[in-house]
């Protein structure tokens, strides 16, 4: 299975009326990869997953698996298996019905159809739900058994949109984990779509970041993290956003360019270069996130460890790592 | 609280009393009234009805024109109902799509429900017309002789069907409401599955639909049976050779007509025990092929 679900984007574009959802999309995903998109809702990401599931069809550009273009090729003929957001269980079926569904419709036989929901069910662990209906099941059971549901297509490919977020705090981070592991063990291309950067962070060998339509960087997530390509991507990832200071200011004059720093790479320091007042701190019990503003009205966030000692109204001195400063062309945006 | 089951407050029995004296002034209380003077000899123009046993009961066992009557009212629900449904639920699933100029279609369904029941009929006396109506000049476009629909008693059956099958807007709005809240991911995720357009219907949309259908069925059942009094009236009246006396027809000769309220009210006893056997036939049937969950 390891060298199959090998799939390349070639410059796909598809619009719905006059919103350009792909611009000129070029991606390529490694057989076996886990990969994570990521962006803002509107970005294109879904869009991306339904024109691989052939749900949709796009208006130029090829979407290449396993060395074929699978364009013109009806979703059911193509390798792949989609867990949508909300799971899209049948509420008439039970589980074990959901589960047997496809097998039904790709006319497998009753008992082998059967052996095989309840060995999926086994692998996932909800055996003993198979009698129950999807509403008499918990959000993580559901999204189990859409997964199981997947499992039996037996793809080349799968496609997760948003699996975790219909689920609560603890469980997703439960089930991130669980997800991961399934990868390992399945070790089948995965696309998985997030709007969350946690789950891009932490869910995938690499991840894409999209905005507007486009891919605006892709690489793996601590690289995308550290070298962000753009002030969208530096914006967009990580938490609380990157400061970015427009022609250098507190951080050193600069013209034509945009500096930018990580909250974390900003440290309380008597002896630092800048003078900020502190506006607003939220404790978050294991850091502490200082809402600053500096004389010349630039504003800092600054994290930092529990406890720190200030209070709003209080000034402070601080020392930006000078390795960790990001530099950006104030035209494009770029990094430089 | 006291105890673990709460007592609906008095505020909301006084909200319920309104409906429920209605209720009690205008259906139980003349249906009670209705199985009294069944065992009358009251005529309906008299004030003194005199209880006469089960005179009416030995009347009806021998009345032939009431065997002729459940029959028409028998064959009707089976043209009628099945042929309702169909139309209902076809074009609901078929318009409920967003679709350039559906709802100029969807309009057009509705329209014919809200025409009152007397004019559809004199409409459908001049469409079924065998010498100008536009049905019989269909027919000649195929070479088809036509038919004397309103005076063989086959035909009138049939037509009396095909007119209500077009009254049928409050089950198509029904179906076209029911089958937009299902959830369009469930489609996607079938057709992923490799489900096409027809095992979509026959998986999905149907068994997604039953309690609605069912619901449908029901009252389509009730109405057939009970409300096509006027336009069977105005239509046929009854004829030809009693093929559309429905029991609310034949009802309404005796008690209105006939000077026979007593009987009258025997029988309309006897459509409601009619009814009610049909529909826990119905609902008996619906159990056993377990759509339902």
């Amino acid at each position: 299975m390891g060298n199959r679900g090998a799939i390349r984007l070639e410059s796909l574009t598809r619009s719905y009326g006059r919103v350009v959802a792909l611009d000129d999309v070029d991606l390529e995903v490694r057989a076996g990869e886990m990969i994570t998109l990521v962006g803002p809702s509107g970005s294109g990401k879904s869009t991306i997953l339904r024109l691989i599931a052939g749900l949709d069809r796009p208006d130029q550009g090829r979407i290449v698996v396993d060395g074929q273009d699978v364009v013109r090729v009806p979703p059911h003929r193509r390798a792949v298996a989609m867990v949508f957001q909300d799971y899209a269980l049948y509420p008439h079926l039970t589980v074990l019905g959901n589960l047997l569904f496809g097998l039904r419709v790709r006319r497998v036989r009753r008992a082998e159809a059967e052996r095989r929901a309840r060995a999926a069910a086994d692998r996932l662990g909800i055996a003993d739900l198979l009698d129950r209906y999807p509403d008499q099941t918990s959000g993580g059971q559901r999204q189990r058994i859409a997964l199981a549901r997947a499992l039996l297509r037996e793809p080349t490919v799968y496609l997760l949109d948003e699996p975790l977020a219909s689920l609560d705090a603890p469980l997703r981070f439960a089930t991130r984990a669980d997800l991961l592991a399934l990868h390992r063990e399945l070790g089948t291309t995965t696309i998985h779509v997030t709007h969350d950067q946690a789950e891009a962070m932490t869910l995938g060998d690499r991840v894409a970041v999209l905005d507007r339509g486009r891919v605006r960087q892709i690489g793996p997530p601590q690289q995308v993290y550290d070298e962000p390509a753009d002030t969208f991507v530096a914006g967009f990832l990580g938490s609380p956003p990157m400061n970015l200071v427009p022609g250098g200011g507190v951080l050193g004059g600069a013209a034509g360019l945009i500096l930018g720093v990580r909250p974390e790479d900003l440290e309380l320091d008597t002896d630092g270069p800048i003078e900020a007042t502190v506006e607003a701190a939220e404790a978050l019990g294991s850091e502490t996130i200082l809402l600053t503003r500096c004389p010349d009205g630039t504003r800092l966030t600054v994290r930092t460890g529990p406890r720190p000692g200030v209070r709003p109204g209080e000034g402070v001195r601080l020392r930006p790592d000078p390795g960790r400063l990001h530099r950006f062309d104030a035209e494009t945006g770029r990094r430089r | 609280m006291t105890s673990g089951r709460a007592r609906p407050p008095l505020t909301a029995w006084a909200f319920l009393a309104p409906y429920a004296v209605a209720v009690g002034l205008l259906i139980v209380l003349p249906a009670l009234l209705n199985l009294g003077y069944a065992f009358t000899d009251h005529t309906g123009l008299t004030r003194d009805p005199q209880f006469v046993g089960l005179d009416n009961v030995r009347r009806m066992l021998s009345d032939g024109f009431l065997l002729d009557s459940v029959q028409a009212s028998a064959i009707h629900l089976a043209l009628a109902v099945p042929l309702r449904l169909l139309a209902a639920v076809g074009l609901g699933l078929l318009l409920a799509a967003p679709r350039p100029g559906g709802r100029w279609f969807r309009v057009a369904v509705y329209l014919p429900t809200v025409v009152p029941d007397v004019a559809l009929a004199v409409l459908f006396l001049w469409v079924l017309n065998p010498l100008y109506g536009p049905l019989n000049q269909l027919l000649g476009l195929f070479g088809h002789p036509g038919f004397t629909w309103l005076s063989d008693p086959g035909t009138a059956r049939v037509a009396v069907a095909l007119m209500l099958v077009f009254p049928i807007g409050e089950g198509f709005l029904v179906v076209l409401a029911a089958r937009r809240l299902l959830d369009g991911r469930l489609y996607e995720a079938a057709a992923l599955e490799g489900c096409g357009p027809f095992g979509q219907l026959r998986r999905l949309t149907l068994p997604m639909l039953a309690p609605v259908l069912l619901l449908l069925a029901v009252r389509d059942t009730i109405l057939t049976l009970q409300v096509n009094f006027v336009p069977a009236y105005v239509l046929t009246d009854g004829r030809p050779a009693n093929a559309t006396l429905y029991l609310p027809v034949y009802i309404f000769d005796q008690a209105f007509e006939f000077s026979s309220f007593a009987y009258g009210a025997l029988i309309t006893s006897v459509l409601m025990v009619v009814t009610a056997v049909v529909i826990t036939a119905l609902l008996l049937v619906v159990r056993r092929w377990r759509v339902l969950r």
